[in-house]
């Protein structure tokens, strides 16, 4: 991506103004992308201190090379980038290793989507609960590749070329990546229909 | 139109329509198609399961000391340079004026120092010599103090983030 591009990327702009010292810059790109870089890597991950430890290192990273940074792609690209790259490499060293016994002592820490009347009933919150554990076991289960995708695609609502920037794909593989992993989550989820 | 299901290049375009991403012409269509296609309804049947099961998936609320943390750790990076540059930035004024006169005064001391034929007018030890600043590192390094300083501001006028 060019000079032309990056001109459209605000986030870049901001970057090259940290690149200038622009300390002000780095606090807005923090700001504006804390909450989906967070909830990313703990989707990744599925632990929230984890979760946060990431993201912190994704900012520092960020930091740390705006003296080099060039605008050649979309800032998020870069970003998710970093992000998919240290949550891989988590999932990979093992310290998500008791995803399992987590996905059970997390549930008091997730929020509750609140029913009607604001006040769910026990048995309504655990049946929220029960299907909850079944999602996030459900994407917890796919490849990595195809988590980072599928989280990409359904919540940061990336394109497919830019998913595949970050993942360093072909769009064409990540269409195919994607329905993969769709049909996966369809099969494992498709009684909560 | 042909079954997407039958054909893999139009995968992505059930996957746009269950997302809704499709424009109004294409969603037109395979709504059409969809119509006389049990396959296809079932399959998106269950990708709409899919879609509400995951949009019901909320990740918790960032912690509200995590720009504390983070500015905490970038501080922490700043080069040394800081540290032996500080006593020489002005508590105010421009940013050009304390850059240029710290380089200036580093590199006449350099200079200075380097002359030919000037004997030691004081016997320094050779570990307590310093050498010549590069203006470049001075600025780098004042950039750098600059950056902290803001940072600082920002940590410290936000005591209690309620974000989220």
């Amino acid at each position: 991506m060019g000079g032309a591009a990056a001109a459209l990327d605000y986030d870049a702009e901001l970057m090259l103004r940290v690149k200038d010292g622009d300390g002000a810059s780095f606090g807005l790109l923090l700001e504006k992308h804390r909450t989906p870089v967070v909830h990313f890597l703990y989707r990744m991950v599925q632990n929230p201190a984890v979760a946060e430890e990431l993201a912190q290192e994704v900012f520092l990273r960020v930091y740390r090379s705006r003296t080099t940074y060039e605008p050649t792609a979309k800032f998020t690209t870069w970003l998710f980038r970093i992000a998919t790259h240290l949550a891989l490499n988590a999932l990979r060293d093992g310290k998500n290793e008791r995803l399992q016994e987590r996905l059970d002592d997390d549930s008091a820490e997730m929020p509750v989507r609140q029913v009607s009347d604001g006040r769910p009933s026990v048995e309504q919150r655990m049946v929220y609960q029960a299907k909850l554990d079944e999602v996030r076991r459900a994407v917890g289960a796919l490849p990595d590749k195809q988590r980072a995708a599928v989280l990409m695609h359904k919540y940061e609502e990336m394109e497919y070329s830019q998913i595949a920037r970050v993942l360093n794909c072909s769009e064409s593989a990540i269409k195919s990546l994607l329905f993969r992993a769709y049909e996966t989550l369809r099969a494992r989820l498709a009684h909560m229909a | 139109m042909r079954c997407p299901l039958e054909t893999p290049q139009s995968v992505p375009l059930l996957l746009a329509f269950v997302a809704h991403e499709l424009d109004a012409p294409q969603t037109a269509a395979m709504a059409e198609h969809a119509a006389g296609c049990s396959a296809c309804r079932e399959w998106m049947a269950g990708m709409g399961g899919v879609h509400r099961a995951l949009d019901a998936w909320e990740a918790p609320p960032v912690s509200a000391d995590f720009d504390r943390r983070l500015f905490a750790r970038v501080e922490k990076e700043v080069s040394w340079w800081d540290v032996v540059l500080r006593p020489f930035r002005p508590a105010t004024g421009s940013r050009a004026l304390p850059i240029a006169a710290a380089a200036g005064l580093l590199i006449a001391a350099g200079l200075w120092i380097g002359r030919p034929g000037a004997g030691p007018v004081l016997s320094v030890p050779a570990s307590a010599q310093m050498e010549p600043l590069p203006p470049d590192q001075a600025q780098h390094a004042l950039e750098e103090m600059d950056l902290m300083q803001q940072f600082s501001q920002m940590v410290h006028s936000d005591p209690a983030d309620p974000r989220m």
